[in-house]
C-alpha cells in the first residue's frame, strides 16, 4: 500500500491556518501596544514616583515579635531623596547658618527642596529655646488665658549633616498619598533625573530612626528610641532581627497573594465605563473615573476579572482606606459585612504568641500587611494628590445620564 | 486489515474519566462551600479561591483535553488507515502529561496559582517546570499525530482530520502565547489582552475543533450514515480559523482597553454565527437521514444534545459580545453558565459519546450496560437543566439588579439609593439559584459516576450473558 504524504492542498491549508492566525496575533496582540500609548505610558509623574521612588524606600516592620505595633521607616539616599525643612506655626529651626538656605520659612513663597542628605534632631538647648518662643507668644497674646487659647508646644529642631550616603528616618504611618508638590517649589541642588519632573514627592523634616535593645523574659527585643543607636544599614533593617520589608516588596507580594488565594475569581479590578460602576465606586458627590489602561502598568499580573461575587476593588484605596476595617474584614467577613459569602482569611493572622492580648482578632502577619498594601494602591495613584482625581474625568457623562439630560 | 495498538488511548482515556468524576466532585464541593453554605469548611487550603482552580483545571485539562487527546489517538489512526506513528513516544508523552498536570493541579490549594485565567498552572513546582513539561508532552502528541497523518494509507482526508490538524497548530500556539509569551510583554493591559486571547482560544481554537472533529467522526460512525455535507464542514472549519483569534478582547467590553479593539472583537464575534450554523445544520442533517437511531443509542443522544447546547452557547456568545447585552450579563453568573454550557454541555457530551464508541471497540467487548448508558444520559440532561438555567436566570437577574438598582433625578440621590441597596443584597437574591445549581450538579455528578462504573466494567469485567 502507498502512503500519502501531505500533498499540495494540505500544505496550502497549513500555510493558510498559520497566515490567518498570525495576522490576528499581530493585529490584536502586538499592534495595540504601539498605537495606544495609554497601554504603556504612565498615568502621571506621581504614579511613576510612587512606584519607583517612594515604594522601594519605605519599609514596614513590627517592633515586637509577632506584635502589631507597626513601624514605618524611610530610607534616604544622598543626591536622590528630596527633603524639605519646613517651618510652621509651631516648628522652628535653629542651627548653623550653613543650612539656612534649606529652610522654608512660613512666609516663603516657594517650597525649598534639597537632595543633600540632612537630618533634624532636637538641639541640646531645645527646652530653653522653647521657653523663649512661648514667652514671645505670650507677649503677642497677652490675654491668652482669658481668650482660652492653648499655649502652643513649639518643636525646636536643628539641622545636621550626618555625612552618610544613606540614612533611615521615621516615616508617616499609613500614608496612602505622599507629599507631592508641582508648583511654587525649587530644588536647590537637582541631581537625579526625577528631580526634573514637573512635580516631585519629598519628605519633610526627617528624624532619624534609632533603636535601643532590651531584654524581656530572656528574649532580646528592640524598640524605637530617639536616643538609641542609628541603623548600620539596609542589611540590618531587612535582616533577621528587625525583619523590615519595603512597601514595594509588600505590594508585589500582595499581588502574588491576590493571585494564589484566588481573590480575582470574585473581585474584578476595573471600573467600567458604565453608570453602575462609576457611581458605585464614586463618592457621594462625584462618580469615580473609569479605569484606564495605564493604572496597571506596574503590575506583573493584572486581574480585570470575569465575575463579581464580591464588589469591585479598583477604587478600594479610596473607598476603604482603613487598616482596621480590612483587618476585621479579613478575619471574619461575615461579621463585618452581613450576608457576605467571602471566606475568612485567618491564615493572614498569627496566633497571639504570649496570649496577653485582649483583642479578639488575631495579630496580622506580613501576609495581611502585603494584601493591605496592595489593595491600598488601587485608585490612589492615578493622579497626583494636588489634583482631584474625579474632576473633569467623567467620560461616561454619569451626571447628565442620571439627570436625564442625555439618553 | 491494519491492527491498531490502542494502549495510548487507554492510558489517556481511563484516568481522564476518573478526573471527570473528581473534577465534578470539586465542582459540587465549591457549589456548596462557596455559595450555598459559604465557608462551611473554612481554612487556608479549602476556601473557594484555592479550590476553584482545582475544579476548573480538572475539567478543562485533566478531563476534557486529556480525553480529547485519547480520542485523537483512537480515531486519527483509523481515519488514516495506519497505526499511530510512534506508540512508545505516545506512552512517554502520556506519562509526562499526567505527571506534570496532576502535580500542577493538585498544588493549587498550597498556593501555586499563576494568576491568569485558565493558565493557572505554576511555571515551577520545586524542581519541576510544570508548564514546560506539559508543553513538551503536548508537542510530542502533535508530532505523533502529525506524522500519523503524513504517513496515512487512505488518500482522502476526512473533515475530522482537518480539524485535528488545525487543533495541533492552534493549540501549540495558543498554549505558548497564554502561558509563556504573556511574560514577555509589558505589564498591565498588554498582558490582560493576551490573557483574554488565550482564554477565548482555549475554548475556540482548542476545545471547539477537537470537539467538532469528534462529533464529525463519531456521529456518522454511531448512526451508520454518511456526513450530510463535507463542504459545509469545510466552511465551518475556515470560518473558525479566520474568526476566533480576533475576539479575545470582547471579555473587556466597557473595560480599560482601547475602544477600537473592543469594536473589532464585537464585529468578529458576530461572525461566529457562520461556523455555528454550518456545524449545527450538518450534524442535525446527518442524523436526520435516519432519526430512528436517536432513540436507540445513548452516545448519539449525547452528540445531538451536545449540538443543541452548542447552538445555544453559540447564540449566547455573539449576543453577549454586544455592548448593551454585555452591560447586563457581564460579571454575572451568566458568564459562568456560558462557560459550563460550552465545556460541559457541548464538548463533554461529545467526548462522552466518543468514549462510549471507542472503549468497547478497543477492548473488543460490548458496552457493559446499555441501560446504564441511557440512565447516564438521562441524568446528565436532567441535571443540566437546573444547573445551567439557574446560572442564566440568576446571572441575568443579578445583572438587571446592578444596572437598575438605583434611581434618582440627581447624582446625589442616585448615589444615596445605590448605597441603601448594597451589593450584598444582590448576592442574597442569588441564593436560591445557587441551591438549584448545587442540585443540578449533584445529579450530573451521580450520572457520571454511573458512566465511570459502566466504562470500567466494560474494560475490566467479562461481558455479561447475552441476555442483554
Amino acid at each position: 500500500m502507498t502512503t500519502y504524504r501531505i500533498e499540495k492542498s494540505g500544505w496550502l491549508t497549513l500555510i493558510g491556518i498559520i497566515v490567518l492566525f498570525s495576522t490576528a496575533i499581530i493585529a490584536v496582540l502586538i499592534y495595540p501596544n504601539y498605537v495606544d500609548p495609554s497601554w504603556t505610558k504612565p498615568s502621571s509623574y506621581y504614579q511613576v514616583q510612587m512606584y519607583e521612588i517612594s515604594d522601594p524606600n519605605i519599609y514596614i516592620g513590627t517592633s515586637l515579635k509577632g506584635g502589631q505595633t507597626l513601624q514605618f521607616v524611610q530610607r534616604l539616599q544622598k543626591g536622590y531623596t528630596l527633603l524639605a525643612f519646613q517651618e510652621n506655626e509651631t516648628t522652628r529651626f535653629t542651627g548653623p547658618a550653613e543650612f539656612e538656605p534649606y529652610i522654608t520659612k512660613m512666609n516663603d513663597s516657594k517650597l525649598k527642596l534639597t537632595s543633600r542628605l540632612l537630618l533634624t534632631r532636637e538641639p541640646s538647648d531645645a527646652s530653653e529655646k522653647r521657653l523663649r518662643l512661648q514667652k514671645a507668644w505670650e507677649e503677642k497674646h497677652p490675654n491668652w488665658e482669658k481668650e482660652e487659647l492653648l499655649k502652643p508646644y513649639f518643636e525646636v529642631l536643628e539641622i545636621y549633616d550626618p555625612n552618610q550616603q544613606e540614612a533611615f528616618v521615621v516615616a508617616t504611618p499609613d500614608q496612602l498619598v505622599q507629599n507631592y508638590v508641582d508648583k511654587d517649589y525649587e530644588i536647590l541642588d537637582p541631581s537625579d533625573p526625577y528631580h526634573h519632573h514637573p512635580g516631585v514627592i519629598y519628605a519633610v523634616n526627617p528624624r532619624e530612626f534609632r533603636l535601643s535593645r532590651y531584654s524581656f523574659n530572656g528574649t532580646l527585643l528592640w524598640k524605637y528610641d530617639p536616643e538609641g543607636t542609628p541603623l548600620k544599614g539596609l542589611q540590618e533593617l531587612e535582616g533577621h532581627e528587625l525583619n523590615f520589608r519595603s512597601k514595594k516588596e509588600l505590594i508585589s507580594f500582595g499581588e502574588h497573594l491576590f493571585a494564589i488565594e484566588g481573590c480575582w475569581y470574585c473581585h474584578t479590578d476595573q471600573t467600567r465605563t458604565l453608570v453602575q460602576d462609576v457611581v458605585l465606586n464614586g463618592s457621594a458627590e462625584y462618580p469615580a473615573p473609569p479605569s484606564s489602561p495605564n493604572e496597571y502598568i506596574y503590575q506583573k499580573i493584572t486581574f480585570p476579572g470575569t465575575r463579581r461575587i464580591g464588589p469591585d476593588i479598583s477604587r478600594v484605596g479610596i473607598k476603604r482606606p482603613g487598616r482596621d476595617w480590612h483587618k476585621g474584614h479579613f478575619w471574619s467577613p461575615k461579621t463585618t459585612s452581613k450576608g457576605s459569602v467571602m471566606p475568612a482569611f485567618r491564615h493572614f493572622f498569627d496566633d497571639d504568641p504570649r496570649g496577653t492580648d485582649r483583642i479578639t482578632v488575631g495579630i496580622p502577619n506580613y501576609r495581611f500587611e502585603a494584601i493591605f498594601q496592595y489593595l491600598m494602591t488601587k485608585g490612589t495613584r492615578i493622579t497626583p494628590p494636588t489634583q482631584s482625581w474625579w474632576l473633569g474625568k467623567d467620560p461616561v457623562d454619569t451626571k447628565a445620564i442620571i439627570e436625564g439630560k442625555r439618553g | 486489515m491494519t491492527t491498531y495498538d490502542d494502549s495510548p488511548v487507554k492510558w489517556m482515556l481511563y484516568p481522564s474519566i476518573i478526573f471527570l468524576v473528581l473534577g465534578m466532585t470539586f465542582g459540587v464541593f465549591i457549589a456548596f462551600n462557596g455559595f450555598v453554605y459559604p465557608d462551611y469548611f473554612s481554612g487556608e487550603y479549602v476556601h473557594f479561591g484555592r479550590v476553584r482552580p482545582v475544579h476548573v483545571s480538572h475539567v478543562t485539562l485533566l478531563w476534557l483535553l486529556s480525553a480529547n487527546i485519547g480520542l485523537f489517538y483512537y480515531f486519527v489512526p483509523r481515519l488514516c488507515g495506519t497505526p499511530l506513528y510512534n506508540v512508545p513516544l505516545a506512552k512517554v508523552a502520556t506519562i509526562l502529561w499526567w505527571f506534570s498536570l496532576i502535580l500542577g493541579v493538585y498544588s493549587f490549594p498550597l498556593g501555586t496559582n499563576f494568576g491568569w485565567e485558565y493558565a493557572e498552572l505554576p511555571t515551577w513546582l520545586g524542581f519541576f517546570p510544570i508548564k514546560g513539561l506539559t508543553t513538551i508532552a503536548w508537542l510530542m502528541v502533535v508530532y505523533n499525530l502529525a506524522m500519523t497523518i503524513a504517513t496515512r494509507k487512505y488518500e482522502k482526508m476526512y473533515v475530522s482530520l482537518w480539524y485535528t490538524m488545525g487543533t495541533l497548530i492552534w493549540t501549540s500556539f495558543t498554549f505558548v502565547v497564554g502561558n509563556f509569551a504573556i511574560n514577555w510583554l509589558p505589564g498591565g493591559i498588554s498582558r490582560v489582552n493576551v490573557s483574554w486571547f488565550y482564554v477565548h482560544n482555549l475554548v475556540g481554537l482548542i476545545f471547539t475543533p477537537m470537539g467538532l472533529a469528534q462529533a464529525y467522526y463519531f456521529l456518522p460512525k454511531l448512526a451508520n450514515v454518511p456526513i450530510y455535507s463535507h463542504r459545509l464542514s469545510m466552511i465551518g472549519f475556515w470560518s473558525i480559523a479566520f474568526i476566533y483569534a480576533w475576539i479575545g478582547s470582547h471579555h473587556m467590553l466597557h473595560g480599560p482597553i482601547s475602544q477600537w479593539l473592543q469594536t473589532t472583537a464585537i464585529v468578529f464575534s458576530i461572525w461566529l454565527f457562520i461556523p455555528v450554523w454550518t456545524v449545527v445544520t450538518n450534524l442535525f442533517a446527518t442524523v436526520g437521514q435516519n432519526w430512528a437511531v436517536y432513540s436507540k443509542s445513548a452516545p448519539i443522544r449525547f452528540i445531538i444534545m451536545g449540538t443543541l447546547f452548542y447552538l445555544i452557547t453559540c447564540v449566547q456568545g455573539p449576543l453577549m459580545a454586544l455592548r448593551n447585552i454585555s452591560e447586563i450579563t457581564s460579571k454575572t453568573d451568566w458568564v459562568i453558565g456560558h462557560s459550563h454550557i460550552s465545556l460541559y454541555g457541548t464538548f463533554t457530551f461529545f467526548a462522552i459519546a466518543g468514549i462510549y464508541q471507542a472503549v468497547p471497540d478497543i477492548v473488543r467487548r460490548p458496552l457493559w450496560s446499555n441501560q446504564l448508558a441511557d440512565l447516564h444520559f438521562g441524568l446528565n440532561l436532567l441535571g443540566s437543566i437546573p444547573f445551567i438555567f439557574s446560572l442564566w436566570v440568576g446571572g441575568f437577574w443579578q445583572g438587571m439588579l446592578w444596572s437598575n438598582w438605583a434611581d434618582g433625578t440627581s447624582y446625589a440621590e442616585f448615589h444615596r439609593q445605590l448605597t441603601l441597596l448594597p451589593f450584598l443584597d444582590t448576592i442574597a437574591e442569588m441564593w436560591i439559584f445557587w441551591v438549584l445549581r448545587l442540585i443540578g450538579g449533584v445529579i450530573i455528578l451521580f450520572g457520571n459516576i454511573l458512566f465511570l462504573v459502566n466504562i470500567f466494567n466494560t474494560a475490566l469485567l467479562e461481558p455479561k450473558e447475552a441476555t442483554l
